[in-house]
């Protein structure tokens, strides 16, 4: 299936969605987060907590765009959400497309890997100091996984999303972990085939 | 930095205060007379860059430092990702606030930090191009209209009017405001405009640029433009005397 | 083919929106409109379990394509977003015809339209072909309709930071653009 995928989203891209210079998206990102630390008075941990939850509530609501625009089918097995997510997801919401690797032997967990530049992160780098708190504790971009996490929902997919390695932190890549819990089959809508 | 804790803190409302030997408590802000207050050298940060092995010059060959960025290739976004994230912002602000009008300081605060950067850039683009800087109230609005809001929200914003009643006030009108694209405002919030977020950003742009003002977002709708905004642009007093002495 | 009415449905089968863009119909009490919308609900999902057997084993109703997702990645091209294939579809009657629309999500976009256009006695012969080439084409409207109204729901009520899911919707920007589509 990958070799056929060179399209990607990209006629999706290119006629149904209206599109913006990246920069005001990383800037309106940036001050959402620095708030956010002034908020919590950095406590990161906090931080985390409070994009995580608001990229919950954006996946809850993103995912019938995503519907809308593409047609997407229940998937048959994992793979193929993580490829969807990839391929069109990433594509016609940030244009961008992670690759996925590290696939589990159960086939439920793997990894997507952000390229850089992304949107949500150009421009930035976490603060030099003296104490090295914020490059341990803050993901920056989590509010991805809320995203994931929450899209996923709404399509009876239970699934943990977590940052394992992020390029501010000083690691070599942008790691996001994702896992299947499980399928919530009692919630798939009757009607479907 | 005198506490490691604070790392972060709340960026300057207003810098029409600001003298030269002044430094910002908060770290942030623009002051036009020594530069962004982000980067002040103080000799405890000195010291410990120095004696970093970290480097600020990386060998990441991906590095901002190593990259054009008055010519770098426009990177492009759906505004769907935009409008989600507002929707989220607004309801972060929604819930930490006392009132519409508490509501609306902390998106134009939101916006402020926005503006502050992005004139930054702009100016930086634009400025090698123009060669210029605008000196007059008039000047700074029109740039603000056009290059500025066209850099942004890809279009240009479509009236600039100068008020007729009040001395320093000009408005500037955007038909359909990017951001509240999609938000149909419930009766029982009366006046409440999301754009004040918009308006935040010109108002961090106008204060970085030294034209102190008040920027707030104001309905006006007419027919076919049911989120037509217009920005209602409050210079200080002390810039009619600059003014004055300028014409 | 003119719509008459478009109602929406969450996931749990409460009406969350109803908007009589024509006038046509009877108007009903508020509490029918409740209970259609929880009939139609149901009769929905019963109708996805009511699948010819043949010796007593399913039949696969094959009409849609399920590598629509292969499509999808292969072409990048939009692929049709109604999930509704088992479920019930459709009602025609002499006076109106309804259509259910269902997301993977699980909503319900419900339209009532003008009936099929009538068969005169002329074209007697061919009435089984005509008819049908009818019937799909208003089909066919009507899932364009479907089509756009999930668009701008996506757009105008899930973008808007004052509308709390699966409650009613009051956007005013979302009326709006439901009287440009139909």
């Amino acid at each position: 299936m990958s070799k056929s995928s060179k399209y990607n989203g990209d006629d999706i891209w290119k006629n149904n969605v209206e599109k913006i210079n990246s920069e005001l998206f990383t800037l309106t990102y940036g001050s959402v987060v620095a708030q956010l630390c002034r908020d919590f008075n950095n406590n990161y941990h906090e931080v985390n907590n409070q994009l995580d939850k608001m990229g919950y509530n954006i996946g809850l609501r993103l995912i019938e765009e995503f519907l809308a625009k593409t047609g997407v089918r229940r998937c048959q097995t994992f793979r193929e959400t993580s490829e969807i997510i990839s391929k069109i997801g990433f594509k016609i919401f940030l244009n961008i497309v992670p690759t996925i690797e590290n696939w589990s032997s159960d086939n439920k967990t793997c990894s997507l890997i952000l390229p850089e530049p992304n949107p949500l992160t150009e421009f930035v780098e976490l603060p030099i100091t003296t104490d090295s708190k914020i490059s341990k504790e803050l993901w920056y971009s989590q509010i991805l996984c809320g995203v994931l996490r929450g899209a996923l929902q709404m399509v009876q997919l239970d699934v943990d999303v977590n940052f394992v390695k992020d390029v501010l932190r000083g690691d070599d890549r942008t790691e996001i972990r994702l896992k299947l819990n499980k399928v919530l089959k009692d919630e798939i809508p009757a009607g479907e085939d | 930095m005198s506490n490691d804790n604070d790392i972060i803190l709340s960026s300057a409302t207003s810098m029409s205060t600001l003298t030269i030997n002044e430094v910002s408590k908060d770290g942030f802000g623009y002051n036009p007379s020594v530069g962004p207050q982000s980067n002040i050298i103080t000799p405890e940060a000195s010291t410990f860059l120095l004696s970093s092995k970290k480097s600020i010059i990386t060998n990441n060959p991906n590095s901002i430092y190593d990259k054009n960025i008055i010519n770098k290739k426009n990177l492009e976004i759906s505004l769907s990702s935009l409008a989600f994230l507002f929707c989220e912002m607004v309801n972060w602000c929604h819930s930490n606030s006392k009132g519409i009008q508490d509501l609306e300081t902390r998106l134009n605060g939101l916006g402020y930090q926005v503006g502050q950067r992005y004139i930054e850039l702009i100016k930086l683009r634009e400025g090698f191009k123009t060669n210029k800087r605008e000196v007059k109230i008039v000047e700074i609005l029109q740039f603000i209209h056009g290059t500025f809001w066209k850099a942004i929200f890809g279009k240009t914003a479509n009236e600039l009017e100068k008020s007729q009643d009040v001395l320093n006030e000009y408005m500037i009108t955007d038909n359909v405001p990017l951001m509240s694209k999609f938000i149909s405002i419930p009766k029982e919030y009366g006046e409440l405009n999301c754009s004040a977020f918009m308006a935040g950003i010109i108002e961090g742009a106008l204060d970085s640029s030294a034209f102190f003002a008040n920027v707030t977002a104001h309905s006006v709708p007419i027919t076919g433009y049911p989120l037509r905004t217009v920005f209602l642009i409050k210079f200080d007093d002390s810039l009619s005397i600059r003014e004055s002495l300028r014409s | 083919m003119k719509v008459y009415s478009i109602y929406i449905l969450n996931k749990a089968g409460g009406l969350i929106y109803q908007n009589d863009v024509n006038p046509g119909l009877n108007r009903l009490s508020a509490n029918d409109y409740l209970v259609l919308a929880g009939t139609l609900h149901g009769v929905h999902a019963i109708a996805a379990k009511v699948t010819p057997t043949i010796n007593g084993k399913e039949v696969a109703t094959n009409e849609y394509p399920n590598n629509q997702n292969a499509i999808l990645l292969a072409s990048g091209k939009l692929q049709d977003s109604n999930s509704n294939k088992s479920g019930l579809q459709s009602i025609e009657t002499d006076l109106f015809n309804l259509y259910i629309f269902q997301t993977l999500t699980g909503i319900k976009f419900i339209l009532i339209t003008s009936p099929n256009p009538v068969v005169h006695n002329l074209q007697q012969i061919n009435r089984e072909v005509a008819n049908k080439g009818e019937l799909n084409k208003q089909y066919a409207q009507a899932n364009e309709i479907f089509k756009h109204l999930y668009i701008i729901y996506s757009d105008y009520v899930m973008k808007d930071p004052f509308y709390s899911l699966d409650m009613p919707i009051k956007s005013s920007l979302f009326d709006t653009k439901v009287k440009e589509i139909v």
